[in-house]
């Protein structure tokens, strides 16, 4: 009889701890509405040309230009999440001369996404910046996703005439915040 | 019934980490308190456990976090219940979850002449997960890089480890003297799979620069290291889970070897002390193996036209893959178990006369009703090690009935309180042991909760 006591004991415990115990509603579809909204920067483009890099054999080039790929848009994942690019451009001349440069970019086709032109004054020894923001969005950003190079065109203006030990530099700094969304 | 549920659920799947079975340790009337201590002073002239019954614990730990936190159904959005969890944590916080259930276990006596040995053993199947939190990789998936200029993204953060194993084991304890009682346990882990990525470091950082707009790095020693798991990524595979796991749970996995030691000594007739190492060994991985690593460094520039020879960079993304190549290596690897250490040291008191005593043939040795103790526990983690530290009142209620409760201090709680009884109808002994008593109010909320049950047959001839 005294084993039948003791197993109520524990019964009777276990039923205790069980009963007084308690939980809350708990929801873990929740987990199908997560959003994740992060911002990231990066740099966009760069590049810094002395004077002399426009005169080839004391001869002037008055137009230098290349087209480097651009690949960050074949990553699916990227494409799908981006919902809206800010662009952050700074020219900066410190050379006698002015310039125009251009970024164009470019899809596959070689069909022009969207075009970007600065004027930059000649350098007289005070600070010689153009800065720019751009902002794309929706069908605008759509169209920029297509950009598979961009083509940099620097067009020098007529001036006093460079030589191969002319100071300066023409520099571009840019960079890039994207806003991502993941659901 | 969905209560319960909910706390089975909780119990048996979040059973998160500590592995700290304070409770269970040196309860002598349980005969799993071998596996804390294979140098346990408990004496029998058999024992078997009740197959798949006998010994049933999980262990679920989150130091930073608790369930509610995070699936608290109260119209919170569910982003901001995320951002709030991760935001609150550090990276040393962890998620922990520790299930163990016993196929079979038993033990004998060997009679000798000066002292009895006693031999101990069986298997049991273990499952194990430990994850910190990876917090700075959470902050650059919630927010990006763009409002930390100049902090540096710790990848070292990330560091996790599953594991399924079945161990077989067989020990051998014996009173030295009569004041010392020695014993070691022999394990065979046979490895069911095996997930690790605890080796990692690597940074990610993003500062002003003059030449860029940024200057920005990545530096990455990422590797997850799997055993058992590379076949079910093959897609013309067809899984039979069951029978796999069975094969590999009998020895038929990737092996390893492991040893338990521990003692029990009485300095004195009422004062104890108690020492032991568990789970000191090793497992090697060489069947089934893939390991993926993700290292390199690489400098984002941007795009970087070169005018003078028309041949420029710009190819960002496949710049990256190149330069922080993601890799599939076929290479065994060794994994350490977790070892445990306990020790204890107990003062009895309330000294037991039994009425039916037969005093011509007298049991010199005293026995108390009541205990007290305290505890202290280390297991290694990838990182520092994890300490807790108990105290007990240990007592005899009726003759059947013994209940030990304890007060833990660890980095989950400063307020776990544990309650075990364990029960002796003729020799049928029945236990249940439970941890953080006071989170009960709402096991949800809980940062740990840890539970252990089963059901064993002890023969004992109650004259020495």
């Amino acid at each position: 009889m005294k084993t039948l006591g003791l197993n109520r004991v524990i019964s009777l415990s276990l039923l205790l701890l069980l009963s007084f115990s308690c939980a809350s509603d708990l929801d873990y579809d929740q987990v199908n509405d997560i959003k994740l909204e992060p911002v990231f920067i990066a740099n966009l483009a760069y590049f810094d040309i002395p004077a002399n890099e426009f005169v080839t054999g004391g001869v002037e080039q008055n137009v230098i230009f290349d087209a480097p790929t651009v690949d960050v848009f074949n990553d699916s994942f990227f494409r799908k999440s981006l919902k809206k690019v800010d662009f952050f451009l700074e020219m900066e001349n410190t050379i006698a001369r002015a310039y125009v440069v251009d970024l164009v970019f470019l899809d596959r086709n070689n069909q022009v996404v969207h075009t970007t032109n600065f004027t930059v004054p000649e350098y007289t020894g005070l600070e010689n910046k153009v800065t720019r923001t751009e902002i794309f969005e929706n069908t605008q950003l759509d169209l920029l996703k297509r950009t598979v190079r961009i083509a940099f065109t620097l067009r020098m203006l007529p001036g006093a005439p460079l030589t191969e030990t002319s100071s300066g530099n023409l520099k571009l700094r840019s960079g890039v915040t994207a806003y991502l969304v993941v659901e | 019934m969905r209560k319960m549920i909910m706390i089975l659920v909780l119990l048996l799947a979040i059973d998160c980490y500590s592995q700290n079975k304070q409770i269970l340790y040196n309860f002598t009337s349980v005969p799993q308190s071998l596996m804390t201590n294979p140098g346990a002073d408990f004496k029998y002239d058999w024992y078997a456990g009740v197959p798949l019954l006998s010994g049933i614990s999980a262990n679920v730990g989150s130091s930073g976090f608790s369930a509610y936190d995070l699936f608290a159904d109260n119209g919170v959005d569910f982003n901001i219940k995320l951002r709030n969890a991760v935001f609150s944590t550090t990276r040393k916080d962890k998620v922990a979850i520790n299930e163990q259930i016993e196929i079979f276990n038993g033990g004998f006596k060997i009679a000798g002449e000066e002292s009895d040995s006693y031999i101990s053993f069986g298997m049991y199947q273990e499952f194990d997960m430990l994850s910190y939190v990876p917090k700075d990789i959470a902050i650059l998936a919630l927010d990006g890089n763009r409002d930390y200029l100049g902090k540096v993204f710790n990848l070292g953060d990330l560091s996790a480890k599953a594991e399924m194993l079945s161990v077989f084991h067989l020990g051998f304890h014996k009173n030295i003297t009569e004041k010392l009682i020695l014993g070691v346990r022999g394990k065979i882990y046979s490895s069911i799979y095996n997930a690790n990525s605890t080796n990692n470091s690597g940074y990610i950082y993003t500062i002003p620069s003059e030449t860029g707009v940024y200057e920005q790095m990545i530096y990455s020693q990422l590797q997850l290291n799997t055993s058992g798991i590379a076949p079910y990524d093959d897609e013309d595979y067809e899984p039979n889970v069951t029978k796999d796991i069975t094969k590999r749970a009998l020895l038929g996995g990737n092996l390893g070897l492991g040893f338990d030691a521990g003692f029990t000594y009485y300095p004195k007739k009422n004062i104890q002390l108690t020492a032991s190492v568990i789970d000191v060994g090793f497992i090697k991985h060489s069947k089934e193996v893939e390991s993926l690593t993700f290292k390199g460094t690489y400098k984002y520039e941007g795009v970087v036209p070169n005018f003078s020879s028309g041949n420029s960079a710009g190819g960002g993304y496949q710049e990256f893959k190149d330069a922080i190549p993601l890799d599939t290596l076929y290479a065994d690897y060794t994994t350490w178990r977790p070892a445990k250490f306990n020790t204890s040291v107990q003062y009895s008191f309330d000294e037991e006369r039994p009425e039916d005593c037969n005093c011509l043939n007298y049991d010199p040795e005293t026995t108390y009703k009541s205990a007290v103790g305290a505890q202290l526990f280390v297991m290694s983690t990838p990182r520092t090690p994890l300490v807790a530290f108990t105290t007990y009142y240990r007592r005899k209620i009726f003759k059947a009935l013994q209940m030990k409760a304890t007060y833990t201090l660890d980095s989950y709680s400063y307020k776990n309180i544990g309650l075990g009884l364990s029960s002796h109808f003729g020799p049928v002994n029945f236990y249940v042991l439970a941890d953080n008593l006071l989170e009960y109010s709402d096991v949800t909320k809980a940062n740990s909760l840890s539970f252990q049950l089963g059901l064993n047959v002890i023969f004992k001839n109650s004259k020495k």
